[in-house]
């Protein structure tokens, strides 16, 4: 299979950049949809996105149709967000839309405004993304100039949409969706209990719905071609094209559109040509750097939800993060887990805890100073990477515990003779061996400017 | 009594209309600040406070928790170099090293100059992109010794 037998819907131009001027996406029949929608009831637009298939893109895969359903229409206002916080490591699909194609997000807030009777959207957007948020700020100045935004939205009398762009300031948890709403409303970004679900109480305490960008941006498409359409592209309850963001050591790493049939192998080997310098796959991070890793003979799998989960992981964001034979697992190990405890928002005890403690006996098996009893203090705090396991996983508000845990977890279960080896041996066995920072800086034994690849 | 943010009434106001709270302002607020003076100062908080009407503990219990509010000025050019697995596997520290060696540019450091200062950062979605960065507002990504040499040299 090569790219350009590839069907496209929603990165058709994205390297062109053009439609981010409204009169090009205009003549493209942009905004026709929204036009199209103001004339459909509620549960109409609502039927067809259920009907779809469509599933959150943001990670967790939840029907986008049922999740609407839930929304609690006694109460008001209501409110709609876009998730556009991205910051599950490996995951850049939303950046590349928002930058290109911020019209059709536009249009995919209008259309499910109109679904959800909802008439202020905020798109949360962290703050890293500085460019994308410019440019939607701009998008946002020209539809309300259109009289796409606003009171009387296409001049029909009544209906109203404002959208906001809302920048965050470089926090994890804020992805987390009750997090998301904290940060909106102006506090630390903590992670609340559910129940009560945004749905019946949200933003403000009110009724909300939040969904990923990729989500939301491909509302459009399926008002415009139907649920039939989107699910031509499927495998088992995946349905639809999705953005699948690769990085790591493959020769071509980048955002591709594929449909969930393509499997693992495919999509490193074939799509993205196979592993630098023609170095040996060593395992895979399939859906975010959350999600447990599969070694090579696991990856002949479709990339869909039911797919991946049957290799024993998770599709998540559908992030695919590659390495090659010269990453060395704990080293990798302790480079996530160094995430986890930073971005821990430190809530709850067995997460706040959990995360540093899991960093640092990682560290020190890395830096060969940790024990057999060690291996077996991970384990038992991480469990066996899956849900309700160990010391942490379901123990906490949110599930970035969780999501701390299960690639330890898992990593441990793949690699363990490395970690043993580690262990044995009193070091890293890996060359190019590189050190973790010490007191806020980085040392390394090599430390003398060299052309990296 | 304002200082940082006295030119700042008609946006602040236009601020406030974009919400039903005056409290979600506050991220807004700090990066209007940071974008005017780089960094947020006890100062800045104390200004944020009064026009919230909050404490200035409570601004700075925000200010806190996210990363991206520089509590001490930074260079005039701040390099936030992505660290998370992606990155790192693909150069980071090589980059690292580099800056540090050929530009005398530490982690956590503002040079003597003033020009740089350079702080190593979580995931900032650009792992398509790895090794990446991001200089001020611009993102850098794929980068060589080659491209780092030229942002360099291109910045004030």
């Amino acid at each position: 299979m090569s790219i350009t037998e590839l069907e496209r819907v929603l990165l058709p131009n994205i390297e062109k950049n053009e439609t981010e001027w409204l009169s090009a996406y205009k003549a493209q029949g942009g905004y026709e949809v929204a036009r199209k929608a103001l004339g459909m009831t509620c549960e109409e637009m609502i039927q067809i996105v259920k009907d779809s298939g469509l599933r959150g893109r943001g990670g967790a895969g939840f029907p986008t149709g049922m999740k609407w359903s839930f929304l609690n229409k006694k109460d008001s206002p209501r409110y709609l967000c876009i998730n556009a916080d991205e910051s599950e490591p490996g995951t850049c699909k939303d950046r590349p839309l928002m930058e290109q194609r911020p019209h059709t997000l536009l249009e995919g807030i209008i259309c499910s405004c109109l679904a959800l009777e909802v008439q202020s959207a905020y798109i949360y957007i962290r703050g890293e993304y500085y460019k994308a948020a410019k440019i939607l700020n701009k998008a946002i100045e020209e539809a309300y100039e259109a009289g796409f935004l606003g009171e009387n939205i296409f001049g029909v009398q009544g209906k109203k949409v404002d959208i906001v762009v809302h920048r965050g300031g470089g926090a994890y948890v804020c992805g987390e969706e009750t997090a998301l709403l904290t940060s909106l409303e102006g506090y630390r970004g903590y992670p609340k209990l559910k129940p009560p679900f945004p749905a019946v109480a949200g933003l403000y305490g009110k009724p909300t719905i939040i969904n990923n960008v990729e989500t939301i941006i491909n509302i459009p498409f399926i008002l415009k071609n139907g649920a039939e359409w989107f699910k031509k592209w499927v495998h088992e309850k995946t349905t639809g094209l999705r953005l699948y963001s690769v990085s790591g050591h493959v020769k071509r790493p980048g955002v591709y559109e594929l449909p969930p049939t393509v499997t693992l192998k495919q999509l490193i080997f074939d799509i993205c040509g196979g592993i630098r310098n023609d170095h040996e796959l060593k395992w895979v991070i399939p859906g975010g750097s959350s999600v447990p890793w599969l070694l090579p003979h696991q990856i002949d799998v479709p990339l869909s939800h039911e797919g991946v989960a049957a290799a024993g992981s998770m599709l998540g964001s559908s992030a695919v993060m590659v390495m090659d034979h010269t990453v060395c697992p704990v080293w990798a190990l302790a480079n996530l887990s160094h995430f986890y405890q930073h971005e821990s928002c430190g809530q709850c005890t067995p997460c706040r805890e959990g995360t540093a403690w899991m960093f640092k006996i990682v560290q020190r098996i890395e830096d060969g100073h940790g024990t057999m009893a060690d291996l077996d203090a991970l384990y038992s705090i991480a469990g066996e990477g899956k849900p309700g396991s160990g010391m942490i996983s379901g123990k906490s508000i949110c599930a970035l515990g969780d999501a701390a845990a299960w690639p330890v977890g898992s990593a441990i279960a793949q690699f363990r003779n490395e970690f043993e080896e580690h262990v044995r041996l009193g070091y890293c066995p890996y060359k190019n061996k590189r050190y973790w920072m010490a007191n806020g800086r980085f040392v390394n034994e090599q430390f003398h400017p060299h052309k990296h690849h | 009594m304002l200082n940082i943010l006295k030119d700042e009434t008609e946006r602040i106001e236009r601020l406030f209309e974009k919400y039903p709270s005056r409290r979600s302002a506050m991220l807004p607020l700090l990066w209007m600040v940071q974008e005017k003076t780089g960094w947020v100062s006890q100062e800045a908080m104390e200004e944020v406070a009064e026009i919230l009407a909050v404490t200035p503990a409570e601004v700075y219990e925000v200010v806190s928790f996210y990363t991206m509010f520089q509590q001490r000025p930074t260079g005039k050019t701040h390099i936030a170099l992505c660290d998370t697995l992606a990155c790192a596997i693909c150069g980071t520290h090589e980059i690292a090293a580099y800056l540090e060696e050929k530009y005398g540019i530490e982690v956590k450091k503002v040079t003597k100059d003033g020009r740089f200062s350079l702080e190593l950062v979580e995931c900032i979605g650009a792992c398509s992109m790895a090794p990446a960065l991001l200089a001020n507002e611009d993102l850098h990504g794929n980068l060589t010794p080659e491209s780092l040499d030229q942002l360099i040299a291109s910045c004030p």
